[in-house]
């Protein structure tokens, strides 16, 4: 298999496809054939009549071989599907798969144009001019690989973060996790019970932590941070800081399970004014420790500082927080009276629909809220919750002994830090912002580093361990494989002529550009390995001295040409 | 050990999953029992929270199913049985005759367009005609014909044959059979998706009696500029554009008389996509969406719900309809509600309403539990032994679920858990114990 | 004569949606005017405002750039890049001796044949009517 652009001239073979009457039924196929023959470096030109069956490959391959062919464009129908084919054709003739040009006379030709055979016929002979053009600049390219290094490091000691690291260690890989506090176990340290499955929280958290530190593969941090990761993927140097003393490690891939916290809403419903007016894991504190037995009634306020108030974003499981809470103050006392004042309850999962059931059932009151009016609590001596009940279309007021009020989950401290370390996004709200909301949810546009948990952005305990397998599951790509390969047409910047602006590394999407110190001087250094092949930082480039392979200037600039000269 | 794993589904879910794990370097299979893979997700017009166009962001992933080198598809093909134990499962799969030589279909469709049979075309959810020989939609994956027997002249009749004449590359074989094929894997992944709710039994939403009532799926295929009607929202009735579409939620949802008692996740961000979506195609268009508790928790979508509101108009009563009946003089609907804000009975004009109906288990999903040997909830979702922990787990270890069939979610969120059940199945080929 | 006049109509199209959405309008065989030729690249972001200006002042009648909608780039960014270039160009073309008309940025989907065809033809014909562009074959100004 040859990697070298062929040093002799272009010997360029054309072949040109009927596919069956699809395309030949409109193009006059052989005189675009023959029209090839004539263009500049083509020492080879034929028509098939299906070029993508055995035979017609079988013919590419043996033209490669006879004629001495160095390029080879093939004119037929789309390169979205086909291209795959006919490179791994020209590959087993011993030609680099990307001395190869796809011409497109069928979707955008012959399809298109059926009532104009020959305006069609002269299209057709015109892409593949443009096509032997490009060709005759075609060089042999390589995807480059990278080396992974077969350990992960995942931020955060929480449930995501065990969860995560246990998934990739089982897999054989060491995994270091890096935890703030100085126990594991996260936001869930702080709870009872976890609902809909109704398991205490503690015993979770303990059956995750025997098998993190029965691992041979897993190294523990404890009261630790991620002083540094500098790198990429596969190829991280990272210092975790313990007190005062460092440890460096060489990591392959980086998963961020920092997770989220409880915002604490000062000074909004007189919360911080009255020691009864308090959040929900502030109220399972309490419930733990005995001090609500004697409470009478309770009224629980949902949508505080959220959905418009202070923050745009619904935090997903305070509904269910607040119906487990009440549930379980209901269970030991079931003559407390519980009222819960809502916008839209949020119960995602079937299980957790029946939970809203249970709760009705057993005589917890739901009363509902306007956004635009939201209920007012004064500590008056005692405690007033004022609100305009939607069920009695009137203005209502309860006089709870005690008032709970569900605040959503924001981003921990240190986020921005983390981000601008890792080069990885914020979103908005101030959460992690992945690669793609729909079909990369744990992705970072940056290789090598994965998301999950409540550092995604606010959920239940189900959906955070859904997601940490599921990072582990991304992360083990590139970690199983040991290897990270890039995309063949990158872009790459001249050392010559780059005048080290910056501008390019500013575009690219992926970080993939770094800007760094060569012999005196700053120049753009593309990573090849993390280049997705977009072309967006070549007109970025004030010098000229980016290119981007396959898609050069000079063969853009020569269909350019083509066109241009192309005979009315 | 066998060291390849089954998907079963080609839907999001289970293209996900068997893409994780081939990247990992797993073999993978994916048996589909549709001529493609795609699933819901590729009939889709856009998807929330970010409006993309749904076949634009699926297709690229269905193109890299059919050219990883450690990906087989079975499309048009069922699992018949499944034996043996993890790490060793011998699965009998029934591939399906399409009558079709796979390796000379070139997918031009010039045999569709000469078939003279035009059947109910369910890629269309019925909005319009498939022909007997036919390819679902332009980015099928595999892009090859297949012949539907059951209509099909020369299959029922021994006339015709007009395809075969006009197939240029001779692909067509009337005497191709089904076929059976066993493969040994070491895990395998259950990614069945959902069906859509028939909302025929509740009568008094009009559904099957008034054209003009539609479900969620078919008004996408209405919104969808590849569907039925080009993108042209029409009323099925008469063509003409509706003044007025009234949205209903939780039919058959969180309601156990007469559909499911579960939420269906997903009804309250299409219901105000497809709303945006109106919108967008026509501001004359207004829309009203009667909801119970609008559900929009996920990342980005309380304020996409929010704009809904206040960029597009939409307007949002929590209603539950009592009826929906047509005026015959002026062909309008009309939609009887309970307004819980006012407590007052109103009637509203509607030229189309479309109910968000249940999305529930298919029924290839308890066949398929039957088959795999595992266990179902009440609901017919698969069941874990342990949600929390082993939250893609069944009642069979080896065997995992992923996806709606393993409970209500959207799109992300089914992706994500792909990538849990990749996880588990990977361990298993991959020879990790405990 | 100006209605035998057939422009010369370029156009740019990104990999993943505008050059899909013109296979898609092949798929579905919708039919428009056989002038244009199309330049694949991976993404709009990729064009240099330069090559726009030289195939306008080289012959060519008329320049699509065509790139993924706002917010749909394959590589999340890429378009965003394409339409502050385009606009810049835009503005410089009349300077340059360009009628601005010449150069058309849209975004179209790959589920968007339609919309590829329907943009094919109706520039197609604007450009017609503007008649040829100076330099080049034709040999004329305007």
């Amino acid at each position: 298999m040859s990697e070298e652009t062929p040093k002799s001239p272009p010997r360029i073979g054309v072949f040109v496809c009927h596919c069956g009457k699809n395309i030949g039924g409109v193009v006059d196929v052989p005189s675009v054939a023959k029209f090839a023959e004539g263009l500049p470096n083509v020492v080879f030109s034929t028509d098939n009549l299906y070029t993508c069956a055995e035979d017609g490959l079988t013919c590419i391959k043996d033209a490669v071989v006879k004629h001495n062919l160095n390029r080879v464009v093939v004119a037929s129908c789309t390169p979205r599907t086909h291209a795959p084919l006919f490179m791994s054709a020209i590959e087993e003739a011993g030609l680099n798969q990307y001395l190869f040009e796809f011409v497109n006379i069928r979707d955008q030709c012959s399809w298109v144009h059926m009532k104009e055979p020959e305006k069609a016929t002269k299209k057709a002979m015109i892409l593949v001019e443009m096509g032997v053009r490009k060709a005759s600049l075609l060089e042999a390219l390589e995807e480059k690989e990278i080396a992974v290094e077969p350990s992960a490091l995942v931020i955060g000691g929480g449930v995501a973060g065990m969860v995560a690291a246990l998934g990739i260690a089982d897999h054989g890989f060491q995994v270091h996790i890096v935890e703030r506090e100085e126990r594991l176990g996260g936001l869930i340290g702080n709870i009872e019970k976890v609902y809909p499955v109704k398991r205490a929280a503690s015993s979770v958290i303990s059956d995750l932590e025997r098998a993190v530190r029965a691992s041979p593969m897993i190294e523990v941090h404890t009261s630790s941070t991620v002083k540094d990761a500098k790198g990429y993927v596969g190829n991280y140097d990272v210092e975790i800081q313990n007190g005062g003393a460092s440890t460096f490690h060489r990591i392959g891939a980086i998963i961020v399970a920092t997770g989220a916290t409880e915002f604490k809403p000062e000074g909004m419903y007189s919360y911080g004014e009255d020691g009864r007016i308090l959040t929900q894991l502030e109220l399972e504190r309490q419930m733990r420790e005995g001090k609500v037995d004697g409470v009478k009634s309770v009224a629980m306020i949902q949508c505080v500082a959220a959905r418009g108030e202070k923050f745009t974003y619904c935090s997903k499981m305070c509904c269910s927080v607040a119906i487990k809470n009440a549930i379980e103050l209901k269970t030991k006392q079931p003559a407390i009276d519980v009222s819960i004042l809502y916008n839209d309850i949020q119960m995602p999962g079937e299980a957790l629909e029946k939970v809203y059931t249970d709760a009705r059932e057993m005589g917890i009151k739901f009363l509902r809220f306007p956004l635009k009016a939201r209920p007012q609590v004064v500590a008056d001596g005692g405690l007033a919750v004022r609100f305009f009940n939607e069920s009695l279309g009137a203005d209502d007021e309860l006089r709870p002994d005690l008032v709970v009020l569900s605040a959503p989950l924001v981003p921990r401290e240190g986020a921005k830090e983390l981000s601008r370390m890792l080069k990885v996004p914020l979103g908005q709200d101030g959460f992690f912002f992945e690669a793609h909301v729909k079909l990369r949810p744990l992705d970072f546009a940056t290789d090598g580093v994965y998301l999950c948990g409540t550092a995604h952005g606010p959920k239940g305990l189900q959906e955070s361990i859904s997601q940490a397998m599921g990072a582990a599951s991304r992360a083990l790509i590139p970690l199983s494989n040991g290897k990270v390969r890039g995309e063949a047409a990158v872009a790459f910047a001249d050392e010559a002529t780059c005048i080290g602006c910056g501008n390019c590394v500013k575009v690219c999407p992926y970080v993939a550009i770094d800007r760094v110190e060569r012999n005196g001087r700053f120049v753009a250094v593309v990573n090849s390995a993390l280049c997705k092949a977009c072309g967006t930082c070549v007109p970025a480039c004030p010098s000229g001295a980016m290119t981007q392979k396959s898609f050069t200037d000079s063969q853009l600039l020569e269909m350019v040409d083509a066109v241009s000269q192309e005979e009315a | 050990m066998a060291d390849s794993v089954l998907v079963i589904g080609g839907g999001i879910a289970g293209i996900q999953a068997a893409l994780n794990l081939a990247d990992k370097g797993i073999h993978t299979y994916i048996v589909e029992k549709l001529p493609t893979i795609g699933g819901h997700m590729a009939l889709l017009d856009k998807t929330f929270p970010t409006n993309d166009c749904s076949i634009c962001i699926l297709a690229p992933k269905l193109a890299e199913c059919s050219n990883h080198d450690l990906i087989d598809i079975l499309a048009y093909s069922e699992v018949l049985s499944v034996e043996g134990k993890e790490g060793a499962f011998k699965v009998k799969i029934k591939r399906k005759a399409r009558y079709i030589d796979e390796e000379k279909c070139t997918g031009c469709e010039d045999c569709a367009r000469s078939c003279p049979i035009k059947v109910s075309n369910e890629y269309n959810l019925g909005l319009n005609m498939r022909k007997a020989i036919y390819i679902p939609f332009p980015q099928s994956v595999p892009r090859i014909a297949t012949i539907d027997a059951s209509v099909c002249m020369h299959f029922t009749k021994g006339k015709c044959g007009v395809c075969k004449i006009k197939c240029g590359a001779g692909a067509v074989d009337y005497d191709q059979e089904d076929e059976i094929v066993e493969l040994e894997v070491g895990s395998i992944i259950a990614a069945s998706g959902f069906e859509v709710f028939d909302p025929k039994e509740m009568t008094e939403y009009g559904y099957g009696v008034y054209k003009d009532v539609v479900t969620s799926m078919e008004f996408e295929r209405i919104l969808c500029a590849s569907g039925p009607t080009a993108g042209r929202i029409t009323r099925p009735s008469d063509g003409k554009t509706p003044d007025r579409i009234v949205f209903v939620q939780c039919v058959g949802s969180r309601d156990p008389k007469h559909g499911r008692p579960y939420c269906s996740s997903v009804c309250c961000m299409h219901a105000t996509k497809e709303a945006m979506l109106v919108r967008e195609h026509d501001e004359h268009v207004e829309t009203c969406i009667l909801y119970t508790d609008l559900r929009a928790a996920g990342k980005g979508f309380f304020e996409y719900a929010e704009r809904g509101k206040k960029d597009y108009g939409i307007k949002y009563i929590r209603a539950k309809p009592g009826r929906i009946v047509r005026d015959e003089s002026s062909g309008e609907l009309e939609v009887w509600y309970e307004d819980t804000a006012t407590l007052k009975v109103s009637r509203m004009k509607a030229g189309m309403v479309v109910l968000a109906t249940a999305l529930v288990p298919s029924r290839s999903t308890a066949k398929l539990a039957e088959t795999l040997g595992v266990e179902l909830d009440e609901y017919g979702f698969f069941r874990s032994p342990d949600p929390l922990l082993r939250p893609v787990d069944t009642t069979r270890p080896g065997v995992f679920a992923t996806g709606y069939c393993e409970s209500p979610k959207d799109i992300p969120e089914s992706v994500a858990q792909a990538g849990a059940a990749a996880l588990r199945a990977s361990r298993v080929v991959a020879g990790v114990t405990a | 004569m100006a209605d035998q006049f057939e422009p010369k109509i370029l156009a740019f199209c990104c990999n993943w949606c505008s050059y899909a959405g013109a296979d898609l309008a092949g798929v579905s065989r919708m039919q428009y005017p056989p002038n244009v030729r199309v330049v694949r690249v991976m993404c709009s972001g990729r064009i240099r405002p330069e090559a726009v200006f030289k195939a306008l002042s080289n012959g060519i009648d008329g320049v699509l750039v065509l790139g993924c909608h706002i917010g749909d780039c394959h590589y999340l960014t890429g378009n965003h890049r394409t339409a502050k270039r385009m606009l810049v160009l835009e503005k410089l073309l009349d300077h340059l001796g360009v009628d601005p008309r010449r150069l058309k940025v849209d975004w179209i989907s790959a589920s968007e044949g339609e919309k590829f065809s329907r943009t094919i033809t109706t520039f197609t014909e604007q450009i017609k009517k503007l008649g040829p562009a100076n330099g080049g074959a034709h040999g004329r100004r305007g």
